[in-house]
């Protein structure tokens, strides 16, 4: 307990930490910044004249529109007659008709207004900063162990604790601890900061009990793959006993990796070809399900279709998390440490 | 008194790329004997630092038995690590904590008061700098701040591998009145390796000396010297002309002697008579005095444990030559008893090659 007490301590005593606290404090300030200022309530009744002003300013000038408005048979001119034969306007009155053969402008073109809908758009933004969150927390997690082996601190730890198992899930424990305090944090921090923002600039209906249920889960799936990515960024600075090693193979493998991946399985024209990206299985981890479209059958009527549920999901992502952290163990416990 | 520290037949093998395998330790024994400062020697790469590696548990070992307090280590060394406190080669520590908190943090990781810290940091010196970041700190300092993490939780053993390493004189002088009141004030049984051997010939009571991962020798520092010391006289003379004649003398003198004494050897070194072997100076100038030589200057050379270490781990130096690192003696896996004045100290003598 005192080991894992002082663990908290040295992740929070790290100039890193308070650096990327700042950061994503900041990020998430940012964000419901970004809502606040261009979402609105719709225009205001002054500025929805004035634009309908400028709307019949630039109709006037639109000769050609003003003169079928003006001239009941325009459309039956030599240069319409087709209008009458096309279904597309087949029901519309002369003025509709006008307006789309030549363009008309209202008062709705001249004045853009955005209005921030939290139910429809906040749970695609809370999972994005659970995400990145986790991200930075799988930084964090790996530089605290990759610098503690690279300084030399570990081989000091462990004339103090040789029981290396012990100070190992310590270690995880902390790390993942200090993550999913942190990931919870920044979530209750984006939420209220976008509520705030949608129900003074925006539209804050439809956050009831189904919203709820239907949004919950994801949320907290979120949560635990950040988690995850801490565990695994973690395990990685245990194997490669250097954050830059950690860091630069997961990095290398989201970038680079997975295209590689799928560009071979294109290569073999494999099925499904998409299955063999992690961020597919992310994301049906992360939204409940993914389905999956085969076309390459070009006669079929139907698509070939795959689902990944997020059992699945989770059972291949927590298996790639496990694998590593097993392996870290059995290197850490194994290795010599000089 | 059981031994605090008893290794025997300890082995590691460094398997390299494309080349035979390295034994850096090749059958080592140990013994520590408890509120002693033992000395722990040998030339660079004889396995110093992977022998207390490997006693702390940082490395496994091929083979091999080692007991720390009687009990089976690494096995055991959970139970016992509260009780050890130890610096192993150059340590480093992690650099943006100041000294204060990478001490307090260990304190607090074991369980150890607070106050404790402050104590250690006073008791090396690291009062005022305790509180800027170890980065900034100079070898000296990182140095002192590796031994109060030692010293920080009272341990009854004291390991620190060359912790001499960077100090400034003000500096060994403390620490060696530190080592020696904690060892015999104190009861902490302390094992330092060292390469500063005036310094170890001052701090320690007993010693062992390593060579290519095997002891040479081990026993009380003094009983070493004694025993190993190239006890030689030096003999002048007012003319150099008579230094063959006197040669001959001794030599031929020491045909009478007893059979048991090792055989006196005199030989010229320039305008000197290098004697050893002599069972006393007083038989020198007698002998010479019969032979009708007389001498002008009789000197004994006095003893030292670096001359001692020298020509026990076989890397005293040879004018237009440098040792290289692995060329020590080598000593038969089988030691040989040899009977040095009242004490029995194993002596494994220079050997051949394998
Ligand atoms: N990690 C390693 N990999 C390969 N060989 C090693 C390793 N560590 C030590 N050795 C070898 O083991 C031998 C003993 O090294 P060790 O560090 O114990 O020497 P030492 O007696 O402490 O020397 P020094 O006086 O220079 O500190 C050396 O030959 C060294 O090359
Ligand atoms: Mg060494």
């Amino acid at each position: 307990m005192n080991l894992f007490k002082a663990e908290l301590r040295r992740i929070a005593r790290r100039r890193l930490s308070l650096i990327f606290g700042i950061i994503a404090a900041a990020g998430v300030l940012v964000l419901a910044g970004v809502f606040w200022f261009t979402s609105s309530k719709g225009p205001t009744a002054e500025a929805l004249e004035e634009a309908q002003a400028e709307a019949d300013r630039m109709n006037e000038e639109n000769y050609e529109y003003e003169a079928c408005i003006e001239d009941e048979a325009y459309l039956e001119g030599p240069d319409y007659e087709w209008v009458e034969d096309d279904p597309y306007y087949d029901g519309l009155s002369h003025e509709e008709a006008c307006a789309e053969l030549f363009g008309v402008w209202t008062a709705e073109d001249l004045i853009w207004t955005y209005t921030f809908d939290f139910a429809e758009e906040s749970p695609l933004l809370l999972i994005g900063v659970a995400i990145v969150a986790g991200l930075v927390m799988m930084m964090l997690a790996s530089s605290a162990i990759g610098a503690e082996w690279s300084s030399g601190g570990m081989a000091n730890l462990l004339l103090w604790h040789p029981n290396r198992m012990r100070v190992w899930g310590t270690k995880l424990g902390a790390a993942a601890a200090v993550c999913a305090a942190a990931v919870l944090a920044l979530m209750l921090l984006a939420f209220g900061l976008l509520y705030l923002a949608a129900s003074v600039r925006g539209d804050v209906s439809g956050v009831d009990a189904g919203w709820w249920d239907e949004n919950l889960p994801k949320f907290a799936r979120a949560a635990v793959l950040s988690v995850g990515m801490t565990v695994l960024g973690a395990s990685l600075a245990m194997l490669g006993r250097h954050t830059a090693i950690s860091g630069g193979i997961i990095a290398g493998y989201l970038i680079v990796g997975d295209m590689l991946v799928r560009i071979a399985a294109m290569a073999l024209q494999m099925p499904f070809s998409e299955r063999l990206s992690l961020y597919t299985w992310v994301t049906a981890w992360v939204d409940g399900k993914t389905e999956l479209y085969d076309w390459t059958d070009l006669y079929a009527e139907t698509a070939d279709v795959m689902v990944i549920t997020a059992s699945e999901a989770g059972l291949l992502l927590g298996g790639i998390v496990l694998g590593f952290a097993v392996l870290a163990t059995w290197a850490f416990q194994r290795r010599d440490v000089s | 008194m059981p031994p605090i520290i008893e290794i025997s037949g300890l082995r590691k093998t460094y398997s390299r790329a494309f080349r035979q395998p390295h034994n850096a330790l090749d059958g080592l024994d140990l013994e520590v004997a408890a509120g002693q400062v033992h000395g722990f020697l040998g030339p660079n790469g004889s396995g110093k630092t992977t022998t207390l590696r490997a006693l702390l548990g940082l490395i496994r070992v091929d083979g091999g038995t080692m007991r720390i307090f009687g009990e089976e280590v690494p096995q055991r060394l959970p139970d016992v690590v509260a009780r050890i406190g130890a610096v192993v080669e150059s340590p480093q520590f992690f650099k943006h904590f100041s000294g204060r908190l990478t001490l307090q943090l260990l304190a607090e990781s074991a369980g150890v008061s607070k106050t404790r810290v402050e104590e250690v940091l006073e008791q090396v010196g690291l009062r005022d700098a305790a509180k800027a970041s170890v980065k900034g700190y100079s070898l000296g300092m990182r140095q002192r701040l590796a031994v109060a993490q030692a010293l920080l939780k009272q341990p009854q053993l004291l390991i620190l591998d060359e912790p001499a390493n960077g100090l400034d004189p003000a500096g060994i002088h403390h620490m060696r009145e530190l080592l020696q009141w904690l060892a015999h004030s104190q009861g902490v049984t302390v094992v330092v390796s060292s390469h500063l051997l005036s310094e170890v010939q001052q701090l320690c009571d007993s010693m062992t000396i390593v060579s290519r991962g095997r002891r040479i020798v081990d026993g009380s520092v003094a009983d070493i010297i004694a025993g190993h010391g190239d006890s030689s006289l030096t003999v002048r003379f007012p003319d150099a002309a008579s230094l063959p004649e006197a040669a001959e003398a001794l030599t031929a003198a020491s045909g009478s002697l007893d059979a048991a004494k090792a055989a006196v050897t005199a030989s010229v070194d320039r305008d000197r008579l290098v004697v050893r072997g002599a069972p006393e100076a007083s038989w020198v100038t007698k002998t010479l005095a019969d032979a009708g030589i007389y001498l002008s200057e009789l000197r004994t050379e006095t003893k030292n444990l670096e001359s001692v270490f020298l020509e026990l781990t076989g890397t005293a130096p040879v004018p237009g030559q440098t040792v290289q690192i692995g060329e020590s003696a080598v000593v038969p896996a089988a030691p040989a008893e040899v009977a040095v004045g009242d004490v029995t100290i194993e002596v494994e003598s220079e050997g051949a090659e394998r």
